[in-house]
């Protein structure tokens, strides 16, 4: 098969199985997909999420790998209020577009995220920029980025599931 | 105001009571915005958005739309961002740089002071229709500034801002006086909602007594990041600014980038932050360096402004759009010269407390909706209790409620004067 279409099964396969892990709240093998420098980020809506800096620009997520880890025990709490009992969550992945640059692998792919809890069922609409490497055989992510394509968190007013 | 929408407050029996229909009567709703946002001095913005002659921002305050311009003197201006002809927003962008600004539905062009300055088919007019000043745009009544600090008051007669912030004001000094070289909002803006009432989040914004259970996840987290912590212990005050602003100010645990070091940011942050520390003490003296330094504030300028100066510095306004609803803003706000590495770590500090991806807001969000929800149960159980440390001897500590205590007597006192 041609390889290009083969690598973006691939990363495709990645994207639905962390899609999956996130909606079934199996946040710990979700963490698992992840490099131990990985990061994961989200921007906010009024600078370009694309190139934006979160070490210079305030961010709504700006997680190294020591956060994203306490962020998956945090979770786990009955403690963590907003998120207890746990939300029911889908994420549709779609539109994955993937391109090599080296050995990086990076994909951008298009998102809806929908999280409903009590009284409130909100939509979070963006796109996914994932940088993948290629570890041991497997591909891990090493960077996660969600840029919502959206003008404001109105009214959802919390990112407290991952995207 | 009805008997039923009125605080009870009784000092001797330490007794505060606040009715429930405060958060959720619609009448309460429209008379807020007659008798507060309507005549109180509301912050617009900070001089750093507006960084040179042509910026400009549009912004909603109080439901308005309001276009704050910098002209090319340099003067700034708040303009209601409304046509003077049909009544289109003149300005559609957030930000930008512009010296003048064209209504998009008849081409009337009006300069950042807000005068018309050409109109398409002009010869359909009389003479001197053009400085008819009706013809221009409408500036908000009042502009003022406090530091680098604006604010804007819908009301064309009252105080100024400086008595308006009595002793507030010294404190939103004390945020400027961070930097030598003065401070700057941060790129990148929180803008979210909470389905609550606006004066709940006026509440949690600076209630001390919530953290430990609340945020329970939270200070967790910080015990099992190695370092973020250092050992000073949570402990202070709660103050009365007057007007109806309030402040807890408390030592805390956790590392400040201006400038308390936590073992997290190692020997080099170490250094780095003791000169900080000593140019802050040579600037300004032993016992302000020390406050800026080693003491936390979360500060409500009334009716909405929020300066919490803790891990790092948000600064945070809402405005409520119905009973159950408010919008939010949220930034950060950092000095000048910070060094990147400083600067990367405030913004993590930022995000791992503040804010709708954060490990705590999420969870003051929950708290909010969960209170509106409640009081859904009116009935028998229509007050909330705000008496904690009323009778403390001593004086209040940072986690009782003498802080919201002097917000709701002020938010009483204004409601009850536009009834009257």
């Amino acid at each position: 098969m041609d390889q290009q279409l083969m690598r973006r099964l691939q990363v495709e396969d990645l994207l639905y199985r962390e899609a999956d892990l996130l909606d079934q709240w199996r946040l710990d093998e979700w963490l698992s997909l992840f490099t131990a420098d990985a990061h994961y980020f989200v921007p906010p809506s009024d600078v370009d999420g694309d190139t934006a800096d979160p070490d210079k620009s305030l961010f709504y997520v700006m997680d190294d790998h020591i956060r994203m880890r306490e962020r998956v025990i945090r979770l786990s709490k009955i403690g963590a209020h907003s998120e207890h009992p746990h939300s029911k969550v889908r994420h549709l992945v779609t539109n994955v577009r993937v391109e090599s640059d080296g050995a990086l692998i990076r994909s951008r792919a298009s998102f809806i995220v929908s999280r409903a809890k009590d009284i409130t069922h909100d939509l979070f609409v963006g796109h996914y920029l994932h940088e993948i490497v290629e570890c041991e055989g497997a591909l891990k992510i090493a960077k996660k980025t969600c840029v919502l394509d959206m003008e404001a968190l109105r009214p959802h007013a919390r990112i407290s599931i991952i995207l | 105001m009805t008997a039923q929408t009125r605080i009870i407050a009784d000092q001797a029996r330490g007794k505060f009571l606040v009715p429930r229909k405060a958060f959720t009567d619609q009448r309460v709703f429209e008379q807020e915005y007659d008798a507060i946002f309507n005549r109180c001095w509301l912050y617009l913005g900070h001089a750093s958005e507006l960084p040179e002659p042509g910026s400009f921002l549009t912004r909603n305050v109080a439901r308005r739309p309001v276009l704050f311009t910098r002209d090319r003197e340099g003067t700034f201006h708040a303009l209601l961002n409304a046509c003077p002809h049909r009544g289109a927003l003149v300005c559609r962008e957030r930000h930008g740089k512009s010296p003048a600004f064209m209504c998009m539905y008849h081409g009337w062009v009006f300069g950042a002071d807000g005068h018309l300055m050409s109109l398409p088919g002009a010869g359909g007019y009389p003479k001197g229709f053009k400085t008819d000043p009706q013809k221009q745009m409408v500036p908000v009544p009042r502009l003022e500034r406090f530091g680098d600090f604006f604010f804007i008051n819908f009301a064309k007669d009252g105080e100024d801002l400086a008595t308006y912030l009595a002793d507030a004001g010294d404190y939103l000094k004390l945020v400027s006086e961070h930097s030598a070289s003065g401070m700057q909002v941060v790129g990148g803006t929180q803008e979210y909602a909470i389905r609550g009432n606006w004066k709940l989040l006026a509440e949690n914004s600076f209630d001390g007594y919530h953290a430990a259970c609340n945020h329970s996840t939270y200070l967790e987290y910080l015990q099992n990041a190695n370092g973020a912590l250092g050992s000073t212990p949570l402990a202070g005050v709660a103050r009365d600014l007057k007007n109806g602003h309030a402040l807890v100010e408390y030592s805390a645990p956790w590392g400040r980038p201006v400038a308390n070091w936590v073992p997290l940011w190692g020997e080099e942050g170490k250094r780095e932050i003791a000169a900080i520390y000593a140019a802050l003490v040579q600037r300004l003296g032993d016992e302000r360096a020390d406050r800026i330094a080693h003491k936390n504030r979360n500060m409500v300028i009334f009716p909405n402004l929020v300066i919490n100066d803790i891990m790092a510095i948000t600064i945070r306004t809402f405005f409520p759009t119905a009973p159950n609803y408010m919008e939010i803003n949220a930034w950060a706000l950092a000095p000048r010269e910070e060094s990147e590495w400083l600067r990367k770590y405030r913004l993590y500090n930022f995000t791992e407390f503040l804010g709708p991806g954060g490990f705590a807001t999420p969870d003051d969000v929950e708290a909010i909706e969960k209170c509106q929800q409640g009081y859904a149960a009116g009935g028998e159980a229509q007050y909330n209790d705000i008496s904690k440390g009323m009778l403390r001897e001593g004086g209040a500590s940072f986690d009782d409620e003498e802080q919201m205590r002097a917000f709701w007597v002020e938010w009483d006192r204004r409601l009850a004067a536009v009834e009257a």
